[in-house]
């Protein structure tokens, strides 16, 4: 798989060089792969938001390097064609929406990309259309549910047509529903327009979705790996402060009882399907 | 304590009438008149016309006229205040005393000055809301920006100052839900906002600032990331998704304009002013 974006021994310290200097990240290497869904998890101060703003040079590293697609972040005459590649949507969507209309807000993007008229217009239209949000176009973003202004926010970091979008804890704020909308959205966008996506979250039920999951503690990947590996050495997550999704929790309960079942369990459909199964062999 | 319900400045309510189709340009010149003459405006008559005219575009508009209104409440204890100031601190020797104590004397000249103030104000809240009301505050800026670019040529960042314009007005309403919630939080712990004299009041209300405030500075930090995010670097290189015409009905809003102003003139250099 092709590497889009690689850190490389990324460090970064807040108030660098004044007295109460705070390690954020401390040696980071690691890759996001073109067309996966890695969800980074950990706990609050873990470092994961600051790792994700490394990813379109919203900060730049202390020491070490990030690379996307090859351009070091570090270098300012990279930034625009960074930003062009990675787009990122931030928790609350009440700061990040900028104007008082969706359609304008979407083309806020665009319109700093200086693209032509017609070609913004086209752009609007279709980031409209892919997240169904048509029906909201002239809408002002203050009577949108919290869940749909963080459709919005997506909608505008996706008419700027990045090939990654990096989400940090979009479903935070949001409600179940709300929560399951983006996350379905997230999900299609990777599937359909093969847009890498990078998903910060503390939801676990969010994460097994994801290709890939990073364990972050104290400014440095603790666990990576598939979601199934990882929930399957729960005690070693249970120390970095995360949980593992309920299925997964029900079904090593089960295991340690005697029960024939998978350890591997982490869907509540695949759990219920063991469950029936496990039913019907007694 | 329903602070957003009377917010009305700063809210755009869209509509299909003809008055949301006009160029933002046509609004924001028609609004500029109406409210310099409003400032030559002396006597009844020409308050009277100005409210006519105010109340058919409302009607056009077909927004709920009590919705336009409500934003008026939380000014009317302020208003009345600059009235009674007014009645009783404008001196004029040669005008009817109505009542007289101690030094403060309400006379005629004073009660005009008064009503006078008040009408002006009344109507400058009124046309500057409808004009938000009427206009997204983007086809608004859209409409400065295109009034404002020639200034750049003598160094005015246009583009800059009405996006800083554009971003305030969308705040207004998330600053005020915040301030709610401020003050529901204190009310939960026990602040009597409602209780005590107008010192007492006064005092109560700091606490509730200083957390707004520090949450609109981490607000302003958050939304520079976002924008920054989306490649914003300032006016220049930005293109537009949408550009300003000027059609047959902003020729007929331009019409109605002149026989409004013309009317207007008219009475006002005819009738007796109130002061």
């Amino acid at each position: 798989m092709r590497k889009l974006i690689e850190t490389i021994d990324l460090t970064y310290h807040y108030r660098s060089g004044t007295k109460d200097e705070v390690k954020a990240l401390d040696s980071v290497s690691m890759n996001v792969f073109q067309g996966e869904i890695l969800a980074v998890t950990g706990q609050n101060g873990s470092g994961k938001s600051t790792l994700a703003r490394h990813f379109n040079a919203l900060l730049t590293p202390s020491r070490g390097e990030v690379f996307v697609k090859g351009l070091s972040t570090s270098e300012k005459n990279n930034v625009k064609e960074i930003r062009k590649i990675v787009g990122m949507v931030f928790q609350n969507p009440d700061n990040q929406l900028v104007s008082s209309i969706v359609e304008e807000d979407i083309a806020f993007g665009p319109e700093n990309l200086g693209l032509p008229q017609a070609e913004i217009i086209e752009r609007v239209d279709w980031a409209l259309r892919t997240l169904n949000l048509e029906s909201l176009r002239r809408e002002a973003p203050h009577n949108l549910s919290e869940g749909q202004k963080q459709q919005v926010a997506i909608a505008g970091v996706l008419a700027m047509k990045p090939e990654c979008i990096v989400l940090d804890e979009p479903t935070a704020h949001l409600d179940p529903r709300g929560r399951r909308e983006v996350l379905e959205n997230v999900l299609r966008l990777n599937r359909e327009e093969g847009i890498t996506i990078v998903f910060l979250t503390h939801f676990m039920n969010e994460v097994i979705h994801c290709d890939r999951m990073l364990v972050m503690e104290n400014g440095s990947i603790k666990m990576q790996g598939p979601p199934v590996e990882i929930f399957r050495k729960s005690s070693e997550l249970k120390n970095t402060g995360l949980d593992i999704p309920v299925a997964s929790r029900i079904a090593e309960g089960l295991l340690r009882e005697g029960f024939k079942i998978r350890a591997d369990i982490i869907h509540t459909e695949e759990l219920i399907d063991c469950l029936c199964q496990l039913k019907s062999s007694t | 304590m329903e602070l957003t319900k009377n917010i009305t400045l700063g809210v755009y309510l869209p509509g299909k009438s003809f008055i949301h189709n006009l160029d933002p340009r046509t609004k924001i010149i028609a609004a500029t008149i109406i409210i310099v003459l409003l400032l030559f405006s002396r006597s009844y008559p020409a308050f009277a016309l100005s409210a006519l005219f105010i109340a058919a575009l409302i009607i056009f508009s077909g927004l709920p006229a009590g919705y336009v209104m409500r934003g008026l409440k939380p000014m009317l204890p302020v208003l009345a205040i600059m009235w009674v100031f007014q009645l009783f601190l404008f001196k004029d020797p040669d005008a009817a005393v109505y009542f007289q104590w101690w030094i403060f004397e309400a006379t005629e000249a004073g009660l005009q000055m008064g009503n006078l103030i008040i009408l002006r104000v009344l109507f400058l809240f009124t046309i500057t809301t409808f004009l938000t009301l009427t206009t997204s505050v983007v086809s608004l800026t859209d409409g400065l920006e295109s009034m404002l670019k020639p200034l750049q040529a003598i160094g005015l960042p246009s583009q800059e100052l009405v996006m800083t314009l554009v971003i305030a007005l969308r705040f207004v309403l998330i600053l005020a839900e915040e301030l709610e919630k401020i003050i529901k939080a204190q009310m939960a712990r026990g602040v009597a906002f409602d209780r005590g004299n107008f010192i007492q009041k006064t005092r109560k209300i700091f606490p509730v600032f200083l957390p707004l405030f520090i949450g609109a500075f981490k607000r302003a930090e958050e939304l520079i990331v976002a924008m920054d995010a989306r490649s914003y670097t300032g006016g220049k290189g930005r293109t537009k998704m949408k550009t300003l015409h000027m059609g047959r009905v902003d020729l007929g809003a331009a019409a109605l304009m002149i026989i409004y102003s013309g009317l207007l003139i008219y009475i006002i250099t005819t009738t007796e002013p109130m002061i």
